[in-house]
Order: structure tokens, then sequence, then C-alpha cells
């Protein structure tokens, strides 16, 4: 613990590395590992905004996070709320055993590309089909960050990754056609480069009873920028570069229907897809199932 | 918080024949289960079976999950959230949970896992018992923890022992196993049910952490013992504000490295120093045995008969059976040797515990495995090894 930090309470710390004091947090001197230009900052102001708006009760709705940059996020979120770290890409599971033992909570599930659909792609799925209740915030930066730069499976193809000999030739994976196949009652994508929106789908995911996936598009700079060029051949090693980029490749799903498969391939089809009230969640069918069950 | 609902809880009083998967469910309903999350593996499947409909009529969740990971996971979160929780699986899956089991010890999260051992490795031969899992239970996961382990060798005892395995995981907060085989598991015996009241109070409910009485919520008293406080529930306003698998402190904070090594010793402390506590034994005839049979699970049982017919024989045998595995009383063991001149012990593999037997015996006495590899010993050949090592004494 370095105490010198606290000298200045009301200034960031110039270092991102600096360590974690008591004092700071007392002393309002929030601090973030987040690299600059990254997106996770925006997301948690986004979601903290959002947390206290809809006066969520922090009681009944546990914080589950997965393992990746974004784990960081921790000291960011509602000073009230219960966080709980889990393993990597083992949320959805734990979120699965926290709503069926108390059926009064939603957990919101933060979870990424590679902790979601990499390693915790089949308790995603599972998750999605049973249309449990809960909202999945599926952080995309197309990378694994945290370990460094590694290929995700969300890395588009043709760019660069440290374990990438040349391109990406893999086809990456699109989480929400994932979420739609596998069930999931509410879905929608959006970047970070759109905040209103992103609050305005939070809100609603939120409030959807049954499994709601939002896939946000977020920047990495420090791994995926700085590997990679945009269609200019410049290098996207700061955040507006990788705003900028994100916001070249994506269209809106009204748009998508206009344009063809090929055209479609780098791009990052945004809105909502899917909003359906009608199917059953799957904590409140089984305590049907049980009352049943206890009276007889 | 799933609410308990205690008529239908318990079995009528009496006596009544049961499989051994069953009376582990049914015992495992009379220690307060209310949530189970698992996955099909044989030789398991009929825990859950049983399960799926008795646990919702006691007002508790049941849900079977993609795998074994999803399901100790969901077992994890539902112990998180204040839930009685409970996996049941074999070895094959005991594998694929290593990762959460090892994260359940870290965060103090008590669960228990119940594990019909099955012939390995690999696939191996599914339907045939095999101790083989004994030390898997203890050292699969990643770092360094301790685990309780139970070996039942009846089906009286998976009833007994699964309520006592709830009552030592609310306890002592780490996960525990009860280790059942595939014999095990499908045999049927009679099972004496006590009265509903007098298994209700031998139950450990769970208790959540008080700010109003702090003494309780310390991890050494003034005299330096070793205190567990209760586990943090969701839900509660007294949860942490960081729920991590990193070391940290009773605020919740991570700690830095220097920091790691006093709550991890922690961790291994809470078990080792309630050695006496935790690990149960029974002797049989062991005050003046020359050979000394160290037994557990079914070949114990077995044991039992060995030692009259080598008393018989004219030959000076004991049994000291392990009740729980893990921890290993090393010092209890130490003690039943101190005048021992031979050791057997008869395991169903090729002589795991025996390992741990072997540290704790004198050097100067000789130790003689019997394995027996996906069946069940024959008294006589126990007994063949015991005139052995008379001859030997002789």
């Amino acid at each position: 613990m370095t105490p010198d930090i606290i000298t200045f309470p009301n200034e960031k710390p110039e270092h991102p590395f600096t360590l974690q004091t008591m004092g700071g947090f007392m002393t309002n001197n929030f601090w973030s590992y987040f690299c600059g230009g990254c997106g996770y900052g925006i997301i948690a102001h986004l979601f903290d905004k959002v947390f206290l708006e809809q006066k969520l009760d922090p009681l009944l709705h546990p914080l589950v996070i997965g393992i990746g940059c974004y784990t960081q996020i921790l000291p960011l979120l509602p000073v009230d709320s219960q966080r709980v770290c889990t393993l990597h890409g083992r949320a959805p599971a734990i979120a699965t055993g926290i709503k069926l033992a108390n059926p009064a909570m939603k957990p919101i599930i933060f979870t990424g590309d590679g902790d979601c659909l990499g390693i915790g792609g089949n308790h995603f799925i599972h998750l999605c089909r049973r249309n449990l209740d809960c909202v999945v915030l599926l952080f995309n930066n197309s990378i694994y960050g945290m370990t460094g730069g590694q290929a995700a499976p969300t890395t588009p193809q043709g760019y660069s990754s440290m374990t990438t000999l040349g391109k990406v030739f893999e086809r990456p994976m699109d989480g929400v056609k994932l979420a739609l196949a596998a069930g999931a009652t509410y879905v929608a994508r959006i970047t970070v480069a759109h905040p209103r929106t992103l609050m305005k789908y939070m809100k609603r995911a939120i409030k959807h009873a049954g499994t709601s996936v939002i896939e946000i598009m977020t920047p990495c700079v420090t791994y995926f920028g700085r590997k990679n060029v945009n269609q200019e051949g410049k290098r996207m090693d700061s955040g507006g570069i990788l705003i900028d980029w994100l916001k070249a490749h994506s269209v809106w799903n009204n748009q998508a229907k206009l344009l063809s498969e090929p055209e479609l391939n780098d791009k990052f089809v945004l809105g909502e897809f899917k909003d359906d009230r009608a199917t059953p969640e799957y904590a409140a069918e089984y305590e049907r199932v049980k009352q049943q069950s206890m009276r007889s | 918080m799933c609410m308990a609902n205690d008529n239908k809880r318990f079995l009528p009083m009496g006596k009544q024949v049961m499989m051994g998967n069953i009376a582990m469910a049914e015992g495992a309903l009379a220690g307060g289960l209310n949530f189970f999350a698992g996955y099909p593996i044989t030789p398991s499947t009929e825990v859950p079976e049983h399960l799926v409909s008795r646990l919702p009529e006691c007002g508790g969740a049941f849900i079977q999950m993609e795998d074994e990971l999803a399901s100790i996971n969901a077992v994890l979160g539902a112990s998180i959230a204040g839930a009685k929780a409970m996996t049941a699986t074999s070895g094959p899956g005991t594998a694929l949970m290593a990762e959460t089991i090892s994260m359940g010890a870290s965060l103090e999260i008590p669960f228990v896992i119940c594990d019909v051992q099955r012939n390995g490795p690999g696939t191996g031969l599914v339907t045939a018992p095999h101790h083989n899992d004994v030390f898997q239970c203890k050292y699969s996961g990643n770092g360094e923890y301790e685990v309780i382990a139970y070996a039942p060798m009846s089906c009286q005892e998976l009833y007994d022992l699964t309520i006592e395995a709830f009552n030592a995981a609310e306890t002592y907060r780490c996960p525990t196993y009860i280790m059942s085989d595939a014999y095990l598991g499908h045999l049927h015996e009679p099972v004496v049910i006590a009265a509903a009241d007098d298994v209700q109070q031998r139950v450990v409910d769970r208790q959540f952490l008080d700010h109003a009485n702090p003494e309780k919520f310390t991890f050494k008293d003034n005299q330096g013992n070793i205190m567990i406080p209760p586990a943090p529930v969701l839900g509660t306003p007294n949860f942490p504000t960081y729920f991590f698998s990193q070391p940290h402190g009773s605020d919740g904070i991570p700690m830095n490295e220097n920091q790691v090594i006093k709550p991890l010793s922690y961790l291994l402390d809470k078990i080792t120093n309630n050695v006496e506590k935790i690990a149960r034994t029974q002797s049989y005839m062991i005050d003046d045995a020359e050979i000394i049979i160290i037994a557990y699970g079914l070949p114990a049982r077995v044991s039992y008969r060995v030692v009259n017919m080598a008393r018989q024989a004219g030959i000076k045998a004991g049994l000291f059976r392990l009740v729980t595995l893990w921890p290993f009383p090393y010092e209890q063991v130490k003690q039943v040797l101190a005048e021992a001149k031979a050791v057997v012990v008869p395991e169903m593999n090729f002589g795991l515990m025996a390992g741990e037997v072997e540290r704790a015996k004198r050097l100067d006495i000789p130790l003689y495995k019997v394995p027996k590899i996906a069946e069940l010993h024959e008294p006589g050949e126990i007994l063949a090894v015991i005139k052995k090592a008379a001859e030997v004494m002789a």
C-alpha cells in the first residue's frame, strides 16, 4: 500500500497501476485500473446511472462478475451493490444457483467475449435456453485484454493478435446470433459510442422477465487497437480512433436488411433483435411446479 | 431463501429397506438440503432421480445442469445465496468440478459433494466400484486447501453421515465429500430412521452474520484459538462489498502478496487445528492387537469379520476404521500403531491411503497392502495376508 496518493484526494492517480487504498475510497479518490481509451469506464458509469435511476434494490440485484479486464470494474459499480466475483466463464452457472436459491433476486451478469463465448459458452447457451430471469451484459472488445492481447473467439477476420500467425482467418463468433438461437428472450447489441441507447437497453433488460442479453461493443486500445490498423492504414492506438472504427463498422438492424451478406461480414449489426414477453421464465415456472408439489 | 417444510423433510420413524444412493439423498434432506444441482453420471443417478420429486416437496430447488462444471457452480451460487446445497457425481465429474471446489474452499462457502466412486482412470468400468478418488477429493483443485471427506460403509451410515457432512460443511465452511462407491450406492439394506425431532436436533442450520454481536465475527478469540464466523449470505445487508476468491480480510478487501500468508494459513489451520473434532474413527479389538487393520468404506466392513476370524485362529488382530478420510488423523493412527507389530491396509485400490498410513506408522513395522480392484475383498483374502504377517512376526 502506498500512502502517498492520499495527498491529493481529488485528483485521479497519475499512474493507472497505482495501488488501491482505503484512504482513496474515503476521500473520493476513485481509481481505475482501466487503460486510457477503454470502454469499461463508460459502461460502469452508464450502469451506475441506470442502477440509481431505476432505484434497484441492491440486495435483490446481485452483480455476478466473470473474469476479464472488466473484473476491475468492481470499485466503479454502485457502492451498496453486492458483487460476486466468479471463476472464468462460470458466471451464468453461479447466477443460476443464486436465482433458484432465492427466486426474488435478479442477477446481473457482467461477462466478456472470451468469458461468455469462449470458456463459458456452454453455460451461456443453457442460461438462454432456460430463459432464467437475469441480465447478461456481454462486453465484446474482440480480444483477450487481461492476458495481453491474444485472439478471442470474436476477433474479426483479417485482424492481428498476439497469438495469430499473420491475420486471423477463423470466423468470429456472433454473440447475438448465439443468444437468439439458444432462446434468450431479450437480445440487443450496442456500442459504447451510443451511450443513451445503451442506457435505454439496460433499462429494458432489467424490466424484462427472462434472459436478457446485451452485447456491448467496446474498444480495447492497448491490445486490439495497438496491433491493428483502420481502413486508412492508421494504427488504432487511441480511444477516439477506435470509437470511430466501432462506429464505421456498425450498422443498425433496419439498415442491415438492405445490405447483402458480404457487406455485413465485417459489420456489427446494432439494435434490438428480440423482445419476447410471452415465453415463461424458468424460476417462475419452477416455483409454480414446486408449489403444486408442496401442496400434494 | 427456501422455506423449509419440515413435515415432509424427515422420513417417518422406523426401519425401512433403502438403496444406498437413496439413503444418501434422504440423509441430505434430513440434513437440511434445499438446493441440488447435478448432471447424470453412473453410478450416482439414483440421487437426482430421487431428489427431483422429494426436494421440491420439502421446499427446495432441484435443477439438472448442462455439465458438472455448471452443477458445482450452481451449487456454489446457491450456497452463496444461503441455501444448503449439494451435488452428486462420480470420479470423472469430480475431476471437472475441481476448479470450483478449490474456489469454494477459498471463499469458505459450505457445500457437499457426493462422490459415488467408480472404476477409472478415464471412463473405466463405469459400474464397478473403485476407491480411486480418495486422493482426488483432497488434491484435485489448484492451491492448498483442506477438505472434509466421509467414508460410509453401510446404507445406515450413508443416511447418518450425510447429515453429519452437512453439519461439518456448515461448521467448518469447507467443501465436504461423502465417498460412496458403486457397490455401496446400489446396496439395499435396512435403515433405521430416528424420530423427526431427534434428527432435527442434530442438524446445524445456516448461521448469519450478526453485526450486533461482533464477538461472533472474529477469526481468532482472545486465547488465539481459531474461530469460524458464519458465511456471508447474498441478499443480506452484511454481505461483503467484494466477494472474491482472492485472499481477503474480514472486511472483504483483497490483500497484497505480503498479506496472503495469513488468510491462506487460516484456511488450512481451521481444519488442521480441529482434526480431533472433525476426524471420526472406530476401533475394534485394538487394545491388545499386534496386527492392526486400517480400513475405510466397504473393506472396513469386511475387516470386522476378518478380525473375528483371525482371533479364532489365535492371531491378535484388531481393526482401526477411518470414518473420515480427510483430514487424516495422523496423531490417532500414530497412537494406535504405537504397540503394533504389523499393519494391514485392505483397500479397493492399489494402496492410496496406505501411503498416508505409511507417513504415520513407525518405520520398524511392516505395512501390508491388500489391493482389490473393481470388486470387494473376500474375508479370506485379508485373512491370508494377516496370517502371512503373523508368520513373519513369529
